[in-house]
């Protein structure tokens, strides 16, 4: 009867540590279903306070030339007004969300950033991220309160490139570090030092002729490959604004 | 409170990894690699509990930077599985300096170990399209890793292994001993 009653009480699930374990392997497997959101949104509550201000932002605006500016912004209203007649595909203004960054990793493997902006305020997983400078990436995941951005730079960003001055497509692929390589699948393909790069009219991810970067140096031929080193103008490592664009193609 | 929080001081500390992992400090990196955060837990928790705890906890933080990491593609578990088992099979040194300076060392290593494994992940994916040599740029990632995870090391490790010494056998996860 004692032998009996022993056994009994050494049960695994009489241990008030194994049913410590066990909630805590399922916890692991929450975060890992929920791909972290649980940690986002708390990082999104704990981080609020510490968010840029406007003073910040005041600054920025002021980095920017007046007359640049002004330009520009006639630039794009002919460039609209032209689409238009022409029936072009053309990005809406409308659709757009303003967020700030709350979390970046730019260094290392992991380049992503998280923006204040979440599923609650209309954020959709695909759509993509500009910010001063240019193309930024685009929506990967989203919570309740946050969205994370995959960035041109990281190695799992394979984009579709447009160059202007030689009218020829081409593969911009991120590796990791600060300058993701564009491909072109064409040795004979006469790029160049300085050319700008903007988003290809024939992409079915991003809409067309959104400024990416500029070409900064090219490498010799390879298996009737050219390819060709990318200085991204828009810098996620300084940015704190950004606008999210769903994707209308 | 402050008893409270010494007994599960190693707790709470894990439930922090993420948040730094987020938070990402820019100040802190060089050549703009940050150190790789995770193991300065993972040391002093696998030293004094073992290779067996180290392997699972290597599995659990591997899991939550996997989801909270956006490259669906590469996984960062097998490197903190190995670290956490090779960190369980070491010592402890009795002498202070040179337990800091091994710290440093082992993090360094480890690092390396981390940031290959995760480097091959980039290459075998990709190898089908590019060549090895396009993706040799990036390697600069692991070497700058290496140094400033290296360079933290003995300070972080130490504050850490010091935390968890209070809260020893608490939670510790796996054991074969019998009651």
């Amino acid at each position: 009867m004692v032998g009996i009653r022993r056994i009994s009480t050494n049960r695994w699930w009489h241990k008030k540590k194994n049913w410590g374990l066990f909630l805590f392997l399922l916890f692991l497997f929450f975060v890992r279903l929920s791909k972290g959101s649980l940690y986002k949104d708390l990082y999104y509550l704990i981080s609020k306070p510490f968010w840029p201000g406007q003073f910040q932002r005041e600054i920025l605006t002021k980095s920017i030339e007046q007359e640049f500016f002004i330009r520009s912004k006639q630039l794009e209203k002919d460039n609209k007004r032209l689409r238009k007649i022409l029936s072009l595909q053309r990005l809406s203004d409308s659709e757009s969300i303003p967020a700030t960054v709350i979390s970046r990793k730019t260094g290392s493997w992991w380049r992503q950033i998280v923006l204040n902006k979440g599923a609650k305020d209309g954020v959709e997983v695909g759509s993509y991220v500009i910010g001063p400078g240019g193309l930024l990436g685009r929506v990967n995941s989203t919570s309740l309160f946050t969205s994370s951005v995959i960035l041109l730079t990281s190695p799992e960003s394979k984009v579709g490139i447009w160059v202007e001055r030689i009218q020829s497509h081409g593969l911009l692929v991120g590796l990791g570090n600060d300058y993701p390589k564009v491909i072109f699948y064409n040795k004979d393909v006469d790029i160049d030092v300085g050319d700008f790069v903007l988003s290809s009219p024939a992409s079915t991810l991003l809409p067309p002729n959104i400024p990416i970067g500029i070409i900064q140096s090219v490498d010799s031929e390879l298996n009737a490959q050219k390819t060709a080193n990318l200085l991204l103008l828009g810098k996620p490592q300084a940015i704190d604004w950004v606008q999210i664009l769903k994707v209308k193609i | 409170m402050e008893k409270y929080l010494n007994k599960h001081s190693s707790l709470i500390s894990f439930l922090f990894i993420p948040v730094i992992y987020f938070w990402d400090p820019s100040w802190l990196s060089f050549f703009g690699v940050q150190p790789y955060w995770p193991l300065f837990w993972l040391l002093p928790w696998s030293m004094i509990h073992g290779s067996i705890d180290g392997l699972f906890v290597g599995l659990c933080i591997g899991l939550v930077l996997d989801s909270i990491s956006q490259e669906s593609s590469f996984t960062q578990i097998p490197g903190l599985i190995l670290c956490g088992i090779w960190f369980g099979k070491l010592n402890l040194s009795s002498k202070v300096i040179i337990g800091h300076f091994r710290y440093g060392f082992i993090c360094s290593i480890a690092s390396f170990i981390c940031g290959s494994i995760y480097f091959s992940q980039i290459l075998i994916k990709n190898f089908s399209e590019n060549s090895i040599s396009f993706y040799l740029p990036s390697i600069r990632n692991i070497f700058a890793e290496v140094f400033i995870t290296g360079l933290f090391a003995p300070l972080l490790c130490s504050l850490l292994f010091d935390l968890f010494k209070r809260s020893k056998g608490r939670y510790k996860i796996i054991s074969f001993k019998k009651n």
